[in-house]
């Protein structure tokens, strides 16, 4: 435990002492701030449904899950490329480190510094607590959504940055089962028949997951298949890991 | 203590490794010595753990490397080739890292790291970016690093390469001074660091061994040939040639200028005397005569050079 957190902090400090990192926040939060403005700017149209701004925020908007896409590769990709690439992986497999507290330690890693680009969204939270009252339930399961589904997300990126020595391979890789991921709806609407194999796919929903979420309704089925999910690209980057390590 | 048994390695098709059995007891500082591409590397990954072998075992400590890498890995401190190091970080931040990798307890830490860090001279860049280091200061940061756990075995690949004279010269003396209390195992293509540092030599050329010995040893299986330089005043180079050839002893003559002469001779008899003569009858004033030293580069060369390699075998 205590190797899995030094790979953890080491990771930490290798995100902050890169301009990348700062990029990536910045940009977010450009990005998100123009979203809350757009959401509370359509909500405050008298014609508009009405709806918590939160609850738009998180499930609503095609954005949420664009930004997502994108940003969950560029955390991932360079977790174990880099250290293929300058050669370092060789000595963090050579001392008594398991491959699986290499992986959880820097998915760990991946994974605090995702709720750090969301913790200033919290502040909207603290705007909107000025102007109207908050049911703050919703909010957090909200919040929870976002935390499993980038769970489930770092968790594909780790294992495509386990495939290569290339940064720009790995995030291609992550972005591509992402995108797999995130279609699943999409194939669902496509199949006619009522399978078995349709409504698994209906399970696969993380859009309908995420609505749930920032509504407030904490469904254990979307729990469990974020985490297992989230689990099983672990798994498969562990064992990829082990196989891959001296090549 | 090392103990290799049958390793193979086999990438594709091509052994990178084969069959190659050696024993390192304890306290000894082996010298792996070969051409690039010999299979050193491949070797020492797998006695890390890193690769795992195609065939053979592997005992480090009296750990099988099948039955429980991870605690194998304990007792080795591994320094990979071209010191891969994290250049962001700072050289007590990453010798704090390599400590939690390596279990040291919290309480114990901060002097093993200062130990280390005086051990590998880098109480001056202590504070400092690893990124912004010279060649050499990274490479004694890797050795730190290597040196941590205090492990029974270093395995060090290509220590001194790319530095500069003074440098190898520092970073030698640290490995004899490492010689003392641990079991050493480094691969190196310069001879005279073999010849510095090393207890015993082996020399591996693709994928075998083809020498075994102390570095003394391997010199003297070249004896029963030794040379001679001379250096002749006004002696004009074709007549002295011929006349240099036709003493008896005498296997061949070489002239690389400069009044200089290399004879290799049958290692029999006196030659000294017979170019002495020649030289009064001549009246060429010898300059300088010196009997030349078979050296390592000498074996290195004929083990690792093809048609050469195959007769030392069948030897």
């Amino acid at each position: 435990m205590l190797k899995t957190l030094a790979i953890l902090r080491r990771e930490l400090i290798a995100y902050f002492s890169s301009p990348l990192a700062y990029m990536v926040l910045t940009g977010f939060l450009l990005l998100q701030g123009g979203i809350f403005y757009l959401v509370l700017a359509f909500l405050n149209n008298p014609m508009a449904q009405a709806m918590a701004p939160m609850e738009a925020f998180f499930g609503g908007t095609i954005f949420f899950w664009l930004f997502l896409l994108f940003v969950v590769p560029v955390i991932t990709m360079r977790l174990i490329a880099e250290e293929r690439k300058t050669g370092t992986l060789e000595i963090l497999l050579t001392s008594p480190v398991t491959e699986a507290q290499v992986i959880l330690g820097k998915f760990l890693a991946a994974w605090v510094f995702y709720t750090a680009l969301w913790l200033p969204t919290a502040l909207y939270v603290v705007i909107l607590r000025r102007y109207s009252e908050i049911d703050f339930g919703p909010v957090l399961a909200g919040y929870l959504g976002v935390l499993l589904v980038g769970f489930l997300f770092l968790g594909v990126g780790t294992f495509a940055s386990t495939l290569t020595s290339n940064h720009l391979i790995a995030a291609i890789l992550a972005f591509v089962g992402l995108v797999a991921l995130f279609a699943v709806p999409l194939v669902e609407q496509l199949l006619v028949s009522d399978s078995l194999f349709k409504a698994a796919l209906g399970h696969m929903d993380l859009w309908a997951h995420m609505e749930d979420y920032a509504m407030g309704i904490v469904d254990t089925r979307h729990v469990v298949y974020e985490v297992s999910v989230g689990l099983l690209f672990l798994f498969l980057a562990t064992r990829s890991l082990e196989l891959k390590k001296g090549r | 203590m090392i103990e290799v048994e049958n390793l193979t390695k086999v990438f594709v098709d091509t052994p990178a490794v084969d069959d190659v059995t050696f024993f390192v007891p304890e306290g000894q500082v082996l010298g792996f010595l070969g051409p690039n591409g010999a299979g050193k590397t491949t070797a020492m990954r797998m006695l890390t753990t890193y690769l795992r072998p195609t065939a053979g075992t592997i005992r480090v400590a009296d750990i099988n490397a099948d039955d429980d890498p991870v605690a194998l890995r304990r007792n080795i401190g591994y320094l990979p080739e071209n010191v891969p190091l994290y250049g962001e970080m700072r050289v007590d931040e990453y010798l704090r890292f390599r400590s939690d990798l390596e279990e040291i307890p919290h309480r114990h830490q901060g002097s093993r790291i200062d130990d280390v860090v005086d051990r590998c001279l880098l109480g001056d860049v202590r504070r400092q970016v690893i990124g912004t280091l010279s060649k050499g200061f990274r490479q004694r940061v890797g050795l730190a690093g290597a040196l941590i756990h205090q492990p029974q075995v270093l395995i060090l690949d290509e220590p001194t390469v790319g530095l500069d004279p003074n440098q190898i010269i520092r970073i030698q003396e640290l490995l004899i001074e490492l010689g003392r209390d641990h079991t050493v195992l480094l691969s190196t293509h310069i001879l005279s660091e073999v010849e510095a540092v090393c207890d015993r030599v082996l020399i591996i050329n693709k994928g075998r061994i083809v020498a075994d010995g102390t570095p003394d040893g391997l010199r003297s299986r070249m004896a029963g040939r030794a040379t001679i330089d001379v250096v002749f005043k006004n002696a004009p180079e074709d007549r002295a040639l011929v006349a240099l050839e036709s003493l008896s002893g005498v296997l061949g003559v070489s002239a690389p200028g400069d009044g200089r002469f290399c004879l290799e001779c049958d290692g029999e008899g006196e030659p000294q005397e017979s170019i002495f003569r020649l030289a009064v009858e001549n009246d060429w004033p010898i300059l300088e005569m010196s009997p030349g030293k078979a050296s390592l580069e000498d074996v290195f060369v004929r083990l690792t050079t093809d048609e050469l390699a195959d007769s030392a075998e069948e030897a």
